[in-house]
């Protein structure tokens, strides 16, 4: 339960990367931004003093004249004249008596130049007072108080600049992480799929490309050499395998089947055929003269001589037929499909003639050996494989008492009776 | 061209308005106003002597004098504040004398006339004597300032305006500051 939980909060290594790349690029570009901005407050903060100072002072000169003959129009002229062009919200001129000759307002235009005034009260320091003097002496003073278009403009523009700038760092970043991401997950990701490949579906042959990044590339190369070691190793078990195999179901000197892989086999092709339409043969081969060869010559002619049958009655069958050694020497042959009885009687014939050839035996002794063979046909003679060899097996002894080197079929139905120890 | 100088406030303006304020509200009109009519002049020779003292202030002779010469020519409305002297913002004394229309010293121990009534003889007299002379000079009648003063005063009742006659200023060698022509340039611009 609590597994699940974690793999679910765990995150891609592609989300924390990005993740990563964006916060440390949105708090560069913040604190940037930030601290520019705050620097060009500064700034700005000084020139628009200096800016303000500047314009009471040429207020100053210019109603000076004015002030000395206490003439209210023409200060008030003097003073719209210059207020007005400026960034000024409120100017007043007062002579030395501290009576007020001349005002000039900017006219409010709405929300806009309040939030104006708001910031030029709350950053500068006004309003600001000038003393008008004539010959050294003070005759009036002029009191201005800028207002704050200029800096409300230059913030705007900052916050538009910040704005955009954390747009275009954002992007960048993240477009950066993506190419990043590309060389990092990219080889990640394939030496994952290889070694899932590898895991659910044994398929040892896949190997990692390889990447750009040394760390991943030699990464690569190690579970490359991993699944060559893995590959090899497997390759090796099956075919020890299929040879382990081959040696439970065969037997070692004649290569053929043994007596398990012939009944395994045999029960196998009566499950499958339809005993109306189909016959199926069951033929057992005995060698008449084996155990004087095994004492006369030895048993390295004995097994010159099974291996010599062995090879014999191989050549006289179809590639779909089997033919197993029993033990010592007895054979036994399946032959499925088969159309007619008599097709079995005349391949016992074949084999029976196949043996009248010598089997050379080390020491250029020729030796002439003969087989009895036992027919016995599926469904007539039994209905399960064993009663099939049992019926074969009778036959073959029928025909063994009958005359050696031949062959006979078995007789109707095969009533069970003890089985004879091999010839 | 006209500079209004305002008269209402001067010097003793604050008290002196709660005292007409007080007396305009707790006397009777025919009792308010041989006082207001006193009160009146009194301002008028106040904003007088400031307009008078505003123009010497702004005027530059070819050769600073250490004290400066103001002589009232003719009999006169407005001068009893002025004929008290008194001292330029710059430190510089000003020094008031009365003195005859045909009295031939004008031209050389006055730096600034201020002119009065005068008939026409005695202007004629005073301006030939004056002519070529470094001396700036004041009327107190409107008409003068086509005859040859530099400076006329206009006196109204809220206000003493004056008119500059550019002509007698570039001839008399006295330098007048551009402030107070260009305040006399708006004033005809603006009739």
């Amino acid at each position: 339960m609590s597994l699940i939980k974690r793999s679910r909060n765990r995150r891609r290594l592609r989300s924390v990367l990005r993740r990563g790349h964006l916060s440390v690029a949105l708090v560069a570009v913040v604190l940037a931004s930030l601290s520019l901005t705050l620097l060009g407050i500064l700034a700005l903060k000084v020139y628009a003093d200096h800016n303000l100072h500047l314009i009471a002072r040429a207020i100053n000169y210019t109603v000076e004249a004015a002030v000395v003959f206490d003439d209210k129009t023409a200060a008030s002229e003097a003073l719209a004249m210059i207020a007005s062009t400026e960034a000024v919200a409120e100017a007043k001129i007062y002579n030395v008596e501290g009576e007020l000759l001349a005002y000039w307002r900017r006219p409010e235009s709405g929300f806009l130049s309040r939030v104006e005034m708001l910031l030029a009260n709350g950053l500068l320091e006004q309003p600001i007072s000038v003393p008008i003097e004539h010959q050294g002496k003070q005759v009036g003073a002029v009191i201005v108080s800028g207002h704050g278009a200029n800096v409300l403009r230059f913030l705007l523009s900052g916050l538009f600049g910040v704005i955009v700038c954390t747009a275009l760092s954002a992007w960048s970043a993240l477009y950066l992480s993506r190419r990043l991401l590309n060389g990092i997950t990219g080889p990640l990701h394939k030496l994952a799929e290889v070694a899932h490949a590898a895991r659910s579906e044994r398929a040892f042959n896949r190997r990692v490309p390889s990447a750009q990044i040394a760390e991943m590339d030699s990464l690569g190369n190690d579970f490359n050499a991993l699944l060559d070691e893995l590959e090899s190793w497997q390759s090796h078990l099956k075919s020890e395998n299929q040879a382990l195999a081959h040696k439970a179901s065969h037997d070692s000197l004649t290569n053929l089947p043994n007596r398990a892989y012939f009944a395994a086999r045999l029960a196998r092709t009566l499950r499958s055929t339809n005993p109306a339409n189909d016959k199926v043969a069951v033929l057992f081969l005995d060698s008449d003269r084996f155990k004087n060869i095994n004492d006369t010559y030895g048993h390295a002619a004995g097994d010159a001589v099974l291996v010599a049958v062995a090879t014999r009655v191989r050549a006289q069958l179809r590639e779909d037929d089997v033919v197993a050694r029993f033990g010592g020497d007895e054979f036994a042959i399946l032959l499925a499909p088969l159309y007619h009885v008599e097709d079995a009687q005349r391949i016992a014939d074949k084999i029976i003639v196949s043996m009248q050839e010598p089997v050379e035996l080390p020491g250029h002794i020729n030796i002439v050996t003969s087989l009895s063979i036992g027919i016995a046909v599926y469904p007539e003679h039994g209905a399960t494989p064993d009663l099939l060899l049992c019926a074969a097996d009778a036959a073959m002894y029928q025909a063994k008492r009958l005359a050696r080197g031949g062959q006979h079929l078995a007789e109707s139905e095969y009533s069970p009776t003890p089985l004879l120890p091999g010839a | 061209m006209d500079v209004a100088v305002s008269s209402t406030e001067q010097r003793f303006g604050g008290w002196l308005r709660c005292l007409s304020l007080c007396l305009l509200l707790f006397s009777t009109p025919c009792l308010a106003q041989p006082d207001a009519s006193v009160n009146l002049a009194d301002q008028r020779a106040k904003a007088v002597t400031q307009v008078v003292l505003g123009i010497l202030s702004y005027a530059r002779w070819p050769a600073e004098p250490a004290q400066l010469e103001l002589c009232v020519i003719g009999p006169t409305e407005y001068t009893d504040d002025l004929l008290k002297g008194t001292t330029q913002s710059s430190g510089r004394p000003v020094h008031v004398t009365r003195l005859l229309a045909n009295n031939p010293a004008i031209a050389t121990a006055c730096h600034a006339v201020y002119l009065g009534k005068l008939s026409t003889e005695e202007r004629t007299y005073v301006f030939d004597i004056l002519a070529g002379q470094a001396v700036l000079s004041i009327s107190e009648e409107v008409s003068q300032c086509t005859v040859g003063s530099l400076f006329c005063l206009n006196v109204r009742d809220d206000q003493v305006a004056f008119e500059v006659n550019l002509d007698s200023v570039a001839r008399s060698g006295v330098r007048i500051h551009p402030s107070v022509l260009q305040l006399s340039r708006r004033r005809v611009a603006q009739p």
